[in-house]
């Protein structure tokens, strides 16, 4: 699709370029109360109460991505606990260690408390405590220290995209998107493209959407790379891990690394990094030759089929090919083909849902989804499903000011003839390539000036590989307004920092989850926001109501178009359509209930269960303690399409055409550089998650430092004996781009060329008291590969070398 | 008057300690790693990479066995220990005095020092903090991701756990010292 040109002639900004393919379907981009002393020592916010009136407050966890449903008990107008709400579909009644320790979140002695100002140097982390309106009038017109809206946008003659706008996921991302479109800014930047941009588009070019797994019902599953008794994700994590071990559904574990995944597998395969496609390719080689595939399937289903298999056969891809590189036996490989497709429909080989690892992470995914709909084993039960969606009303947002505002943050030589040109990707999603962007950023590889930025819950310094790019980055920007919850290492390099409050403390947009059970949840305030704390959408109205005349009046000096209409037209009418404030003029609870308008009482339900879906009182039901009906099998959504994929075309695309041009490969086939390889003396390093941390988002919970004090790298316990390291002995990891240093976890659970530890720790802001410099910090490390489909961050592609200090 | 007891659906167990963090924060524990009520025992891996016992490294959710005969409270000197009307086996705060013999005497390990209240502690079903709110729940039952925990009246033949125990095969800890615990693991 093609995006046109603006007609805003004089702003610099980007041309938008095609989109090969289509994107995924699924939202995936989708005062002084409590002790302000630092607790010395180990303490936490005591939540022991008794013999006191309390109410629970229904509301959503944000501790991580999954939004599972929480009430949260109030006791003298203090969170004392946070229960299970056993309403929601999704989250089953449950609430993992981080939903539990979301209280510390609120309680944190070191959360942002109110706006504030620099007043030392970038980064330095000296600020002044100052009003709202003081904030608001900094970001407008600056201070001594650094220069605000006003001066920037007229030096830049009234550029919008002289602002950079990036976002973290959360509830609220589209409200701050609100502002990015008001602005008129080109340059916007999320977490896609260091988080699941390739699994999510993988499938969705393919199969039209990125899928659920239903792991209630399939009776075989192959989860490779994915990690759901560490990385909980809801509602796979508890459909499976009920069933395995021999109780309904077989799980075969792929996985370099022994995990808890593993433990609770049938049986575990450990695969060399980066290997998996070799993998795939093997089992739909053994699939094609010993005929196993749903032929029928195919005939009605598949666009470019032939091709795609004429490839596997003439390559011979065979499980004996693959052995050497994937380290799996090929006799564990005809297995797995053979028993995926005995148990086919019910089989999964599960999606995943993660960051990039691999270069080839998005050929992956394609050779997955063939694989999967190859046994027709999608859009039903046991299967890859997607689900049902309940539509909620849209609110009359502000249009994109310019039409630019649309276009991407990245784009290419082929469009900019004679300009530095940006190679990077071929394809831009609309969450940017964040490590692609900000290394041209630095290498004043844009065409116009970007000086400064608007940083929405989100952590560039932690949250993306080479920190110390990315504090250049930060450096570089003369304007950088955070808006967050923590004094992050990121925030220590504003200008201008805005405190939102916590999740508890506030009423988001109400969403609509979809799946086999869907139905909507809504965010509820739990208790008013402490200290001088506001939601996001507060602080826009505040920010928005101080900017938008001032920059309108820029936008006169330098716009004739602008200058035109209000020559016709009047002024009046004119900046009615400049009016920054509009999207933030209702309250979130009316914008709720708006949103929510077709459905009678589902607002209110939603005010006090946090739950709505219609039918809900006739199908939901307790069965027991533990376990809930939420639908009656026979209204469950298993099948929405007729077992179809939802491409545009009703089919599965094995062949991409248009990548070709762009140097892609147009099916996924296997390439030499893609083997594992590791120079003598070095090892691979691998990142992930677990249960009881998110990301840095987490790292100064007081609960979860309870429960996991620091992160350890794993190394071969044979290998850390030659080494003469021994458990807890502190080792230095140092790669091309730097180091960091955190205590040794010898193991047998990794490869002797293999090292790993948890993302998330080592942050270097002093305000965290339990952070600060405790464990090591991957993207210190981690070079900033850039994978070549959508540009977006490899992160298991670097070698290191350990040294024990 | 009811006689409390647990089972343990552990091959659920993914080790994901939301019922430390549960537990924790409902029964107000103070922070550190000796300091718990409740844990998970996890068994040492097994074999060399990538030849590992997948059998090896399993997790077994544990606490307070609830014993009908506690050791435990034999030993205590001032009854502090003592087995309430439900069952439920308690520690008087009034009466604690640090000697530790409970913990000693504890073949299971379930007793630890809270500072907080300064007693030899331990797990009693949330008792104080949600049974006599009205809750049927215990704090780690209700949070648990894949539903290991179902705590109910071993007395009342139609609860949930007197029926799991009817049908399931279980075993219980130690039972070879008279302790005769009230949990159950499922096999």
């Amino acid at each position: 699709m093609g995006v046109e040109i603006s007609r805003r002639k004089f702003l610099q900004g980007t041309v938008a370029m095609s989109v090969v393919g289509a994107t995924a379907a699924t939202n995936l981009l989708s005062n002084e109360q409590t002790p302000s002393v630092k607790p010395g020592v180990v303490s936490f916010h005591p939540t022991k109460t008794k013999d006191v009136e309390s109410h629970d407050v229904a509301t959503l966890c944000e501790m991580c991505v999954n939004k599972c449903a929480a009430l949260a008990r109030v006791e003298n107008g203090v969170i004392t606990k946070l229960n299970p709400n056993p309403l929601f579909p999704k989250s089953k009644n449950m609430l993992c260690p981080r939903g539990n320790a979301g209280i510390q979140s609120v309680y944190d002695p070191d959360r942002l408390k109110y706006p504030m100002i620099r007043i030392g140097e970038k980064g330095e982390g000296k600020f002044k405590r100052v009003t709202w309106d003081e904030a608001y009038e900094a970001i407008l017109n600056g201070t001594d220290k650094f220069p605000g809206l006003q001066k920037i946008l007229d030096e830049e003659e009234d550029n919008r995209s002289s602002m950079l706008f990036c976002a973290g996921e959360g509830m609220a991302e589209h409200t701050f998107k609100q502002f990015y479109q008001g602005f008129g800014s080109s340059n916007w930047l999320n977490h896609a493209s260091i988080c699941l941009q390739t699994v999510a588009s993988g499938y969705g070019v393919t199969i039209g959407a990125y899928p659920q797994a239903d792991l209630d019902n399939a009776e075989y599953i192959i989860m490779a790379g994915a990690n759901r008794a560490e990385a909980i994700v809801t509602p796979d994590t508890m459909d499976l891990f009920k069933r395995t071990k021999g109780r309904g559904a077989k799980l075969i574990c792929i996985d370099p690394r022994f995990t808890n995944t593993a433990a609770k597998a049938d049986k575990w395969l450990a695969i060399k990094p980066g290997t998996d496609l070799a993998f795939v390719l093997a089992l739909t080689y053994v699939t094609i030759t010993e005929e196993l595939e749903n032929s029928a399937y195919i005939e009605a289903n598949f666009n470019g089929y032939e091709l795609y298999k004429n490839s596997v056969l003439e390559n011979k891809y065979t499980p004996e090919w693959a052995e050497p590189i994937t380290g799996i036996k090929a006799k564990d490989i005809y297995t797995i083909a053979r028993e995926f497709a005995a148990a086919a429909p019910k089989a999964v080989y599960y999606p995943g849902r993660r960051s990039t690892f691999a270069k080839n992470d998005f050929q992956l995914r394609r050779a997955m989804a063939i694989f999967q709909s190859m046994h027709g084993a999608i859009d039903n039960k046991g299967g890859l499903i997607f689900g049902g969606k309940l539509p909620l009303r849209e609110h009359d947002g502000l249009m994109p000011l310019y039409d630019r505002a649309q276009a991407r943050a990245v784009y290419k030589s082929a469009e900019m003839k004679g300009k530095l040109g940006y190679d990077d990707c071929a394809v831009v999603s609309g969450g940017g390539s964040w490590i692609s962007w900000r290394n041209r950023y630095l290498q004043d590889q844009v065409d116009y000036n970007i000086r400064g930025m608007f940083c929405y819950k989100h952590n560039p310094m932690m949250n993306m590989p080479n920190t110390a790019k990315t504090a250049e980055m930060l450096k570089k920007m003369e304007l950088v307004v955070t808006i967050d919850t923590m004094p992050s290492d990121t925030v220590m390099y504003a200008d201008v920092v805005l405190p939102e409050c916590t999740y508890l403390e506030r009423t988001d947009p109400v969403k609509t989850f979809g799946g086999v059970e869907p139905s909507f949840a809504v965010r509820n305030k739990v208790i008013d926001p402490m200290y001088e704390t506001k939601p996001v959408i507060e602080i826009l109205k505040g920010l928005t109501t101080k900017i938008s005349k001032p920059l309108f009046e820029i936008s006169k000096k330098y716009d004739e178009e602008l200058q035109e209409f209000i020559e016709e037209d009047g002024e009046e009418a004119a900046y009615a359509e400049f009016d920054l404030t509009l999207p933030f003029i209702h309250t979130q609870e009316e914008l709720n209930h708006h949103a929510l308008a077709m459905y009678i009482g589902a607002a209110e339900k939603l005010h006090t269960d946090g739950i709505f879906y219609p039918k809900q009182e006739d199908y939901y039901k307790k069965l027991s303690a533990n376990d809930y009906q939420y639908y009656p099998e026979k209204k469950k959504k298993y099948s929405v399409n007729g077992g179809k994929p939802k491409t545009p075309s009703g089919k599965v695309e094995c062949i991409i055409g248009s990548f070709t041009a762009k140097g892609i490969d147009a099916f996924p086939i296997w390439r030499d550089e893609y083997e594992f390889k590791v120079p003598e003396g070095k090892f691979k390093l691998l990142t992930g998650r677990h249960a009881q941390f998110t990301q840095s988002g987490t790292a100064n919970n007081s609960m979860l430092r309870d429960l996991m004090p620091e992160n350890f790298i794993w190394i071969n316990r044979r290998v850390a004996e030659q080494k003469g390291i021994a458990f807890a002995d502190m080792v230095e990891v140092s790669s091309s781009i730097g180091s960091t240093q955190l205590k040794a976890y010898p193991t047998e659970k990794i490869a002797p060329d293999q090292v790993f530890f948890i993302h998330g720790f080592g942050e270097e802001s002093e305000e965290l008291t339990w952070a600060y410099k405790n464990g090591g910090n991957d993207n210190k490390i981690i070079e900033d590969h850039i994978e070549p489909v959508y540009g977006a961050a490899a992160m298991h592609e670097t070698n290191v070398e350990i040294r024990k200090v | 008057m009811a006689r409390f007891g647990m089972a343990l659906d552990y091959k659920n167990c993914i080790n994901c300690k939301a019922c430390e963090s549960a537990c924790k924060e409902e029964n107000g524990i103070m922070m550190g790693a000796d300091k718990h009520r409740i844990w998970v025992g996890v068994g040492e891996i097994e074999g060399q990479y990538p030849l590992l016992d997948l059998t090896s490294n399993v997790f077994h959710p544990s606490q307070c066995q609830q014993c009908d005969d506690a050791p435990c409270q034999d030993v205590c000197p001032t009854e502090a220990t003592y087995t309430d009307e439900n069952g439920i086996v308690r520690v008087d705060v009034e009466k604690c005095i640090l000697c530790t013999y409970c913990m000693n005497a504890c073949p299971y390990d379930a007793r630890y020092v809270e500072e907080n209240t300064m007693t030899v502690d331990k797990c009693n079903f949330c008792t104080d903090t949600r049974l006599d709110r009205g809750e049927t729940t215990t704090a780690c039952q209700a949070t648990c991701p894949t539903k290991v925990r179902i705590f109910g009246d071993l007395d009342d033949p139609n609860s949930e756990i007197s029926e799991v125990l009817r049908v399931r095969e279980h075993y219980s800890l130690k039972t070879h010292l008279g302790t005769n615990p009230k949990l159950f693991y499922l096999t």
